[in-house]
């Protein structure tokens, strides 16, 4: 039991380390058009957004419910079959960070559980019709060309209404909407994001028995862990992704960034509604290149959208193959809290080590632009 | 397969999506319009023409804050 209790309390902190990941890799995504087109400066519209993240965690259980119960199969769930998934998302994110590519931290976390439950369970253990293609896969193509037509529909709407305007009032009031639409993003982010998470610890708890694999709904500790960990992971903040999504999609002008922002979290909002754990990257991703088509097909850099896309068909099979790789290793070491504790020291080398190698880039790259 | 699907969910999420999307974008698109005219013709003395575009601007701005509301009373109920 004590050995189970140690397992359970790993499980829990490396699912915390993914929300960290998550807000840090993801939330980026939220505050770059504010950030491009000069609504908020960078550090406070990450402040912003990290504030809102947390008070969207509350708002809704929808999505923790669908990550608990309709994916895989709660009754078969291992507390290893959930540390091999978070591992699975964890190398995913940071991996994508490290090359700067908005992949999706939601898809990486749901293939990863997928891959673990696989090698450990079998198929019959995965919901493949109702949970994956049903919640997953098809929420996952609808979500980012919604976002797409609505983020044009509304751009083409807006030039309609405000187009013979003078320019400075109407940018200045499109830097004011965009306080508005950024915060809702935000808090659609949070909605939608941390509850994955919460899903996630849910199902550890069931399988550790504290909670009923009937009814796994997250206890309150679990949903404000969740919360203040993609809070604090948002205000670290992910710089690279920032200018990858702020600039080199297209450049915006505060309409455009206005659009994008609502239609983003329009779709996010409204699949959380529907308990749909989406990914926000795609959504938001979806919606600035919408905003920028429409009004000008070169103005959007196909070839960065293109590299986003290779991300997004990659990030489900990648990470269902680490995380029925990391359940394989864990594996080897029993069933008790030797496998995940060796894997987490692992993991912290293998961080450290790309953080120093990126922080030893970023500084010699520094001088050499000056 | 295909009855596997919650479709009603999803065509939920995605006239929701289209509806409110475009819809609050729209508004926020005639507040400005309503705020920006109404100074203009203000400026010009033609006080009832600036009225009407103040309130156009009121009215947008109304149906933003309303949606905004309403959306998270709706996503924060059962």
């Amino acid at each position: 039991m004590r050995g189970e209790l140690l397992t359970v309390i790993i499980v829990v902190a490396t699912a915390l380390a993914f929300d960290f990941t998550n807000g840090f890799h993801d939330t980026a995504n939220v505050v770059a058009t504010s950030i491009s087109t000069r609504a908020m400066a960078p550090r406070l519209a990450v402040g912003y957004a990290a504030m809102l993240n947390f008070v969207g965690a509350f708002i809704s259980l929808k999505v923790a419910a669908t990550v608990a119960s309709d994916v895989v199969d709660p009754g078969a769930i291992t507390l290893l079959v959930v540390f091999g998934g978070l591992v699975g998302a964890i190398a995913w994110n940071l991996t994508t960070w490290y090359f700067g590519l908005p992949s999706s931290s939601s898809h990486a976390l749901i293939g990863g559980i997928v891959g673990a439950m696989l090698v450990a369970k079998g198929p019959d253990a995965v919901f493949f019709e109702d949970g994956i293609i049903g919640k997953v896969m098809l929420p996952a193509l609808v979500a980012p060309t919604l976002a797409f037509v609505v983020g044009g529909a509304s751009i083409l709407v807006l030039y309609r209404i405000v187009g013979r305007l003078r320019p400075r009032p109407v940018t200045s009031g499109f830097r004011g909407g965009q306080v508005i639409s950024g915060g809702l993003l935000a808090l659609a982010h949070g909605t939608n994001d941390a509850q994955k998470t919460m899903g996630v610890i849910a199902l550890a708890l069931v399988a550790y028995g504290s909670l009923p694999a009937s009814d796994p709904t997250p206890p309150t500790w679990v949903v404000v862990s969740a919360a203040a960990a993609i809070a604090v992971g948002t205000y670290a903040g992910g710089w690279r992704i920032i200018k990858t999504m702020g600039s080199r999609i297209h450049k915006m002008d505060s309409a455009q960034g206005f659009a994008a922002q609502g239609a983003g979290a329009a779709v996010i909002l409204a699949s959380t509604h529907g308990g749909f754990p989406l990914s926000t990257t795609h959504t938001i991703s979806g919606a600035v290149i919408g905003s920028g088509a429409a009004k000008r097909l070169s103005a959007v850099r196909w070839g960065v959208a293109g590299n986003i896309v290779v991300a997004w068909i990659v990030t489900l099979p990648v990470a269902a193959a680490i995380g029925a790789l990391t359940y394989a290793v864990t594996r080897l070491f029993g069933t008790g809290a030797a496998g995940p504790l060796v894997v987490s020291v692992l993991i912290v080398i293998g961080s450290t080590l790309l953080f120093s190698r990126r922080a030893h880039e970023a500084a010699t790259v520094a001088p050499a632009e000056a | 397969m295909l009855a596997a699907i919650d479709w009603d969910t999803l065509v939920t999420v995605i006239w929701a999506s289209l509806l409110a999307g475009i819809g609050v974008t729209a508004a926020y698109g005639l507040a400005i319009l309503g705020a920006t005219r109404a100074a203009d013709l203000g400026r010009e003395g033609r006080v009832a023409e600036a009225g009407v575009y103040a309130l156009i601007g009121v009215i947008g701005l109304g149906t933003v804050l309303a949606a905004i509301v309403f959306g998270i009373v709706v996503l924060s109920g059962k």
